[in-house]
Parts: structure tokens; sequence; C-alpha cells
């Protein structure tokens, strides 16, 4: 297959320059570099201006309420574990409404990646402070002369505390990169995360792709990803320098393994007629 | 009138007095007896009031007495709460520690004062003073100590049940003398077949893995979460998955989740439950994802009254989330329609696409009845709409949301091949796109948003014509004709008999679909009633005003309760005698 496989004709809505093709784009690609099935991948998104990606992307898609990306990505898992499913959705709909998912999510380790376009601020309602904006911004809901006084989510930091079992950082003015980590997110057994850095044209002046050109840096080649302590010190940093790249990559069961259930195959091939409760009805006599 | 012994069990929680009660209940009904079994319990863990009401006749039974013709307590609350129930000539069984007031003693009661409490340290010595309560009734009512054993025998591993055994023979033996060689009032015969002793969340999980139930998942809330627990402990050999969500938003995203990936899922809670899902629900809805759920009401507002029953959630589940969408609501009045309505909830999720409410309270999900085995040949899963890769093929380009009709389009389950679209909670037309934040929709949003919500209400006319939503038991024609919905049915249905045999006729109308409305059947049945009671319980009589908006129709007398407890055959008699005098 090729990234135009996974085109639909639908032009996208965003704001010329906005991060979000950038994502559209090292999706495809990281689609047609898997060689996925797109009739076997499930795309869940929740609601926001980057989850708006559901609709431009032809594989079976469900697009959720706001901040519930999650929980209905972990039905579909669940059910079908043979399907390729991936999460995506905004810092304000995973960090924000989403948050409780993000952090029971991540505990339990099924297979399922999850993208975050994180552009530090709301797009979609136009302009509000996100749990990733930086302190001091100015917004409409924060307006001068305080701004934002509340301490920014450092999503890599807190999915390595709260074990996601792949974490990864990139951004969106590298875009080769990006297709990279989300293909390593997606060929990876257990929860992915891939916090995505994405300047926002219209709402947010500070975190400019200019402001990121300066910061970004490329994880050293020697980081052994399956060192979490030294994961989660490099997950610090954040400020004058940016690490992108993959912090963490530890292999291990994943939820769906636990269950016996679905030894036998997924539960969408399991039979619903011949069913006998006899057994059920005797034990309460 | 109905011959019938009422015994209630009560003591501090971990004392046992509800195993008592099933224990009494189950030998009764391998013997031919007809049980009802009501448990009350505050919400704590350990001490508080537990009480088990046992009802036992030589018929069914479909609702508990307040009145008791034997209370058996091993705590002095237990007594001081319920001196005012025992009925003349009743029995008294109570610990020799506790202290009696034969001053609030009905005339003819038999006080019977033994050993009963175990002292050894530890909740195992406590538990087993149930068994000595058991000897004790054994020996002042009559009821056959071999029944019970046997019953024990089955429940216990052989060590245990020796050790019960041994005191529930011992305390039988120390009261033997002082009662007055007992009868019990209903005769024993041993049943061809033992039937069931189960409760309406029993028969709701039992309904739902009949009907290939393949998902659940929840968060706990009394009285909704022992359908939950029922399915974790026996999903398993059926292929289900149960999860454990970190809340009841989570819960109901996962069963849309389960849903769109094609597998029956179901959901149980309580309001305040329901009521951290209601966003989901229309979503549910504009998706067009089959979802069942259940709401086993209790008492509210708010944390309100976890252990206690109450009908207080019908206006909020007919009307939670916001926008215009339909679901199906349905109340179960007893345990068989708990079981065959939810084996029905499935289909009826899955032909219509759409989420369906089950609607019970503390008083169905939570008590206990004889029941035979359920009849299962002849229940046929009906999956409606799925579209095969065949189908796919010739139907190009899919339209997930394609207006039909009917209102029901083609639904394609993740990994069917050509069956790729979105499904989404935005307003959407055919493709599934949205109507306004797409410029290809642009210019056509006024009539794509009509078309849109006609699809969700296409689906009515044609729910309503395959369901039997209104039941009308007794005669055609009555003096005064009672309406109900869910539990209430089985004390309006008694007191309808008592009624019969005191010379009034009455006939109850129960409304067991509340959505779509059976607005026509409702007023073919209310409009040749003479008189009318409506019975609910809860204070604003929202079936009534349901009733009152869709059909006109002002049902002129109320009996309304919402004092925490279920209606009982006797109280509605009563109200029935006020109403026609």
């Amino acid at each position: 297959m090729s990234a135009q496989d996974a085109n639909l004709a639908y032009v996208p809505t965003w704001c010329p320059g906005c991060g979000n093709y950038g994502i559209f784009n090292s999706l495809k690609k990281a689609f047609a570099t898997l060689e996925l099935d797109l009739e076997q991948t499930v795309l869940v998104n929740g609601i926001g201006c980057s989850s708006k990606i559901g609709q431009y992307i032809n594989c079976y898609r469900i697009e959720t309420l706001h901040g519930r990306s999650l929980p209905v990505a972990t039905g579909v898992k669940l059910v079908n574990h043979n399907l390729t499913v991936i999460a995506e959705g905004g810092d304000g709909d995973g960090m924000g409404l989403g948050m409780g998912h993000f952090v029971h999510t991540a505990r339990r380790n099924l297979d399922i990646s999850y993208f975050i376009h994180n552009n530090q601020v709301y797009g979609l309602t136009k302009g509000q402070t996100s749990p990733t904006s930086e302190p001091g911004m100015f917004t409409k809901f924060t307006p001068p002369p305080l701004g934002n006084v509340e301490r920014p989510v450092n999503i890599v930091d807190m999915a390595i505390s709260l074990g996601a079992s792949f974490v990864a950082r990139a951004y969106t003015g590298n875009m080769p990169h990006l297709a990279d980590m989300m293909v390593q997110a997606i060929r990876h057994r257990g929860f992915a995360v891939v916090d995505i850095l994405q300047p926002c044209v219209s709402f947010n002046a500070i975190n400019t792709y200019a402001w990121y050109q300066q910061r970004v840096r490329t994880i050293a080649a020697d980081h052994d990803p399956s060192d979490r302590e030294r994961a989660k010190s490099l997950a610090g940093l954040w400020g004058d320098e940016i690490p992108v790249g993959v912090f963490l990559r530890e292999e291990r069961p994943t939820f769906a393994d636990s269950l016996a259930q679905l030894k036998e195959g997924p539960l969408t091939e399991q039979p619903v007629t011949g069913i006998n409760i006899t057994g059920l009805m005797e034990e309460l006599t | 009138m109905k011959s019938d012994f009422s015994c209630l069990f009560a003591g501090e929680a971990g004392y046992g007095v509800m195993s008592a009660g099933s224990t009494v209940a189950k030998a009764a009904g391998r013997n031919n007896l007809w049980t009802f079994v009501v448990n009350e319990y505050p919400s704590l863990i350990k001490g508080g009031l537990n009480t088990c009401l046992v009802r036992l006749a030589a018929e069914p039974l479909q609702a508990h007495e307040e009145a008791i013709d034997c209370l058996a307590s091993l705590s002095q609350e237990g007594m001081e709460q319920n001196y005012s129930r025992l009925q003349p000539n009743g029995l008294l069984i109570a610990d020799a520690s506790l202290a009696v007031d034969s001053t609030r003693l009905a005339p003819g009661v038999r006080v019977y004062q033994l050993p009963l409490l175990q002292k050894g340290s530890g909740d195992v010595a406590k538990i087993m003073s149930n068994s000595a309560m058991l000897g004790a009734f054994c020996a002042v009512s009559g009821f056959p100590i071999e029944l019970i054993e046997a019953v024990l025998a089955d429940e216990f591993k052989p060590e245990v049940f020796e050790k019960n055994r041994v005191l529930l023979r011992s305390t039988y033996e120390v009261a033997l003398p002082q009662a007055a060689a007992a009868t019990f009032p209903l005769p024993f015969s041993q049943a061809a077949a033992r039937p069931m002793l189960i409760n309406g969340n029993d028969a709701i999980s039992m309904g739902a893995l009949q009907a290939g139930c393949k998902f659940a998942a929840g968060y706990p809330m009394t009285p909704g979460s022992s359908v939950l627990t029922y399915l974790a402990d026996n999903g398993p050999a059926f292929g289900l998955v149960f999860k454990q969500a970190e809340d009841e938003i989570a819960a109901i995203n996962m069963l849309i989740g389960a849903g769109f990936a094609g597998v029956r899922a179901i959901g149980s809670t309580s309001g305040g439950g329901f009521s951290l899902m209601v966003e989901a629900l229309g979503f549910a809805a504009l998706a067009e994802v089959p979802l069942v759920m259940v709401n086993a009401q209790r008492g509210g507002p708010s944390t309100g009254q976890p252990t206690r029953t109450a009908q207080a959630d019908l206006a909020f589940v007919l009307n939670a989330s916001q926008g215009e969408f339909l679901r199906i609501v349905v109340a179960p009045g007893d345990i068989e329609e708990c079981f065959y309505e939810t084996f029905r909830a499935f289909n009826l999720a899955e032909k219509y696409q759409l989420p369906v409410i089950i609607l019970t309270d503390k008083y169905l999900a939570d008590s206990s009845a004889t029941h035979p085995f359920f009849k299962t040949e002849g229940l046929a899963i009906e999956r409606g709409k799925l579209a095969d890769a065949a189908w796919l093929a010739a139907h190009q380009p899919y339209k997930r949301y394609e207006f039909t009709a009917g209102g029901v389009s083609a639904r394609a389950l993740p990994g069917t091949a050509g069956g790729r679209h979105i499904a989404t909670s935005y307003t959407h037309g055919e493709d599934g796109f949205y109507s306004s934040g797409n410029y290809e929709y642009a210019g056509s949003e006024p009539e794509v948003t009509v078309k849109a919500l006609d699809k969700l209400f296409d689906k009515e006319p044609h729910i309503l014509a395959e369901l039997e939503a209104v039941r009308l038991y007794g005669p055609e024609t009555a003096e005064l004709t009672l309406v109900v919905w869910g539990s209430t049915k089985g004390a309006a249905l008694e007191a309808m008999t008592l009624a019969q045999a005191a010379g009034i006729s009455v006939n109850v109308l129960q409304v067991v679909y509340l959505s779509p409305f059976p607005a026509a059947a409702v007023t073919e049945v209310l409009s040749r009633s003479r008189q009318t009671l409506l019975v609910e319980g809860n204070k604003t009589a929202q079936l009534g005003g349901l009733i009152r908006m869709h059909t006109g129709i002002q049902i002129a007398n109320r009996y309304l309760k919402y004092d925490s407890r279920a209606f009982t055959p006797s109280q509605i008699l009563l109200k029935i005698k006020e109403v026609l005098a």
C-alpha cells in the first residue's frame, strides 16, 4: 500500500500552517511503512482540532466524545485483539477531561498506540489554557495580567511513571522522525504513547515553530530505552532543551495476555448461539 | 385469603441472617413451597441491623408483607424495630442475652429465649450463630429440621457442615421441650425438580449470558453491582470478559467500543453511576452503537440511600442526555421478566442499533423468589442488519448511515473487508461525515440535520409493533384499574387477588416498556377503565405524568410511596378500599 491509500477525498479543515497536517501525513506514511491492513485498523479519536484526523483517514474510525478515546479504544481492543487500535486526541482532550482514563489505560498496558497532538492550547474552542500550557501564558481563560499560573503536565514523564511500556516524543517540524516514532509505537506490543509537539499557528504565540527549532534535540543514539531510570531523568528535561525520540521501551505482557477467554481468539469470533445455562440454574437450587 | 407464613431473621451484619433466610427458602422450595425473600441492610460492613424476611406459601409469591408470624433475632435492635410486626399468637425467638419487652408484643405471642449467639472469637464463630437460630426456628415453628440439614449439606464443605449441623441439632434439642408440639402451618412434599432461589440481578445476568453477551464493564455501585459480580464469576466459562473500569464514564465508553467492534455488551449501575454515563448514552444513540445498560434504582437524590429501594429514576432515564434521540427503556416487573426482557434487550439493541436501558430497583434486583428453571428453547438471537464482505462488495460505496425506510442501516464491523467508515458522535450524513465542519457538507447542513434526526426516530413504530409493551392482568374490565411499572407489579397482583377475595373487582395494567411509550395500548386500556389508581414508588407520580403527556389521560387516584421500602399487597388493598369507598 501507499500513503495515498489511507487518504479520503475530504478536504481537512485545519488552519493553513497547522501542525495537524504534519501529523496527518506522518500517520499515512507510518501506515504505508507498516503495510497495515486498513480493514483491520481502527482509529479512535476524541474531540478537538486534532481529533478531526479520524475524518480524513481511510481505515475504520470511531469519533468518540471529548476526552473518551481511551476507554472506547479499550473496549475495541478487548473484544477484538486482532485489530490494530490507535487512539488520537489533543492535550486538552487527553490531559484535561481524559486524564483519568490516561492514568488507568497506562496501568493496564493494553496493546494500543496513543498519539497525543500536543499544541499546549485549546484550538477548536478558540484559545483557552490547556493542561500543558506554559506558566504565564495568556489565553482567553487566563487573561493578563495574571495569565496561567499552573504547572504544565509533562506527558512523557507521566506516561513513564504510570506504566506505559513505550514512550516517545516527536515534533511536527521533523516529519520523517515523527513517522518513525509512530511506526515504532504501532509495532510495539503494549500501551505506546507518543507526545507529539505541534505548534498552533492561531492560538499559541509562544510555542511556535521557531521556539521549537531552537530547543528540540534528538535523544542521543547511545540511550538505552530499557533503562527506566535514565528514561525518567531524560523525561524531566523541558525548557532550553526538549528531548525527542524513544525514551522507554519495555517488553512485558499486555492486559489481554492475562485473559484466558481470549486464548481461543477474539470475543467477536465467539459463538452467540447454542448457549446452555442449565448449569447456572442448577447452582441456584 | 392466601395462606402464608413469614419469618424475619434479624441480627447485626456479619452474623449470617441473610444466609439463614436463604437456607430456609431453599429448603422450602425443594419441598413444594413457594418463597419470597427480602433483605434489608444498611450501607455498612459490620454491625447495624440486617434483616432477612422469608415469606412462604403453597402457591407462588411475588411480594412480601410487613406482618410476620415469627421473629428470630440475634440483636436487641432486631427486636426493638420489629416488635410491632409480629402478629397475635406469633413466635419470638431471641438470644438469651436480650431483654424482651413483653408489653410491646401482640396477644398470644410465645417467647423463646435461647443461647443463640456463639461466643468464640472471630467472624467464623459469629456467623455460626445463624445455625443455632435455625435450630431454634425449626423447634418452635415445626419447620422440618432435616430439610434445613439437607440444604446446609449442599452449601458447606463436609467439616464446616458438621460443625453447623451439631450446633443446629443441639439448639433444636434444647428448644424442643419448650415448644408446644409445633406443626408448621404449610404442607411439605418433595418437589419433582428442584426450583431456583433467584433474585432479579441473577436473572438479568443469566439473560445476558443466554443472549451471547461477551463483554461487561462497570464500576461498583449498589444495587447494580451484583450483575457485574455474577458476570465476573460466571462469565469466563461463557467466553465473557468483565472489565472493572476506573469510573462509570470509562465503563460505558468501553461498552460502546465493544459494541462498535461487534460484541454484545452490558453494563450495570445505579442512579449515581448512570448520571455519569449520561453523555455517552447520547453518543451511543447518535453513533448507532448497540448498548444494554441496567439501572437498578436506589433511594436518591445524590448518594441517597445506597441499600434501599425507589422508583424515582424513570423521568431521568427517559430524558437523560442532551438533544433528542430514541432509546428503549424496559422495566421488568419480576424475575421472569428480568430474564426474558434482558435476552430481548440484546436483540433490540442490535436490530435497532440503539441503547436499551433495563430499569429495575433494589427490591427487584436484590429480592429472591422460588422460580422454576427458565425455558430457553426457542429463544432466538437476532443480530439485525450486519454487513458481511459479500454484501459490502455489492454495495459500494458503503454508507454506514444510509437513510432507509425503517431508519436502520447495515452495520459493518471493524475487520470486515469493504466496510471502512467513521462512526461518530457528531451529527452526520449517510457517510458519517460531520454536517457542520466539512466544506463538502456546509451547503446542505439543514437538510442533513433533519434527515439524521428523523433516521433515529424512524425506528420507533417498528419497535412498538414488535413489543408487548403493556400487560393487563385480571378481568378485561373492572371496578378499578391499578396502573403500575417495575417491581410494583408483584404487590399489585397479590393485592388484586386479595381484592377479588373481598368481592372487589380489580385489574392491573403494567407498563413494561416506558420508551418508546406505548400510547395507543395504554389509551386502549385506560379508556375502558371505570376508575384508575396509579401505584408507584416515587413522590412526583412519574409514570402518571408520562401517561398524561402521551395520552392526555389523568389518572384520578394516586398511591405514591417514597419511604425507602417497597409496596406490600396489604397496603395496596387498603388503598383500593379507600378509593372505592
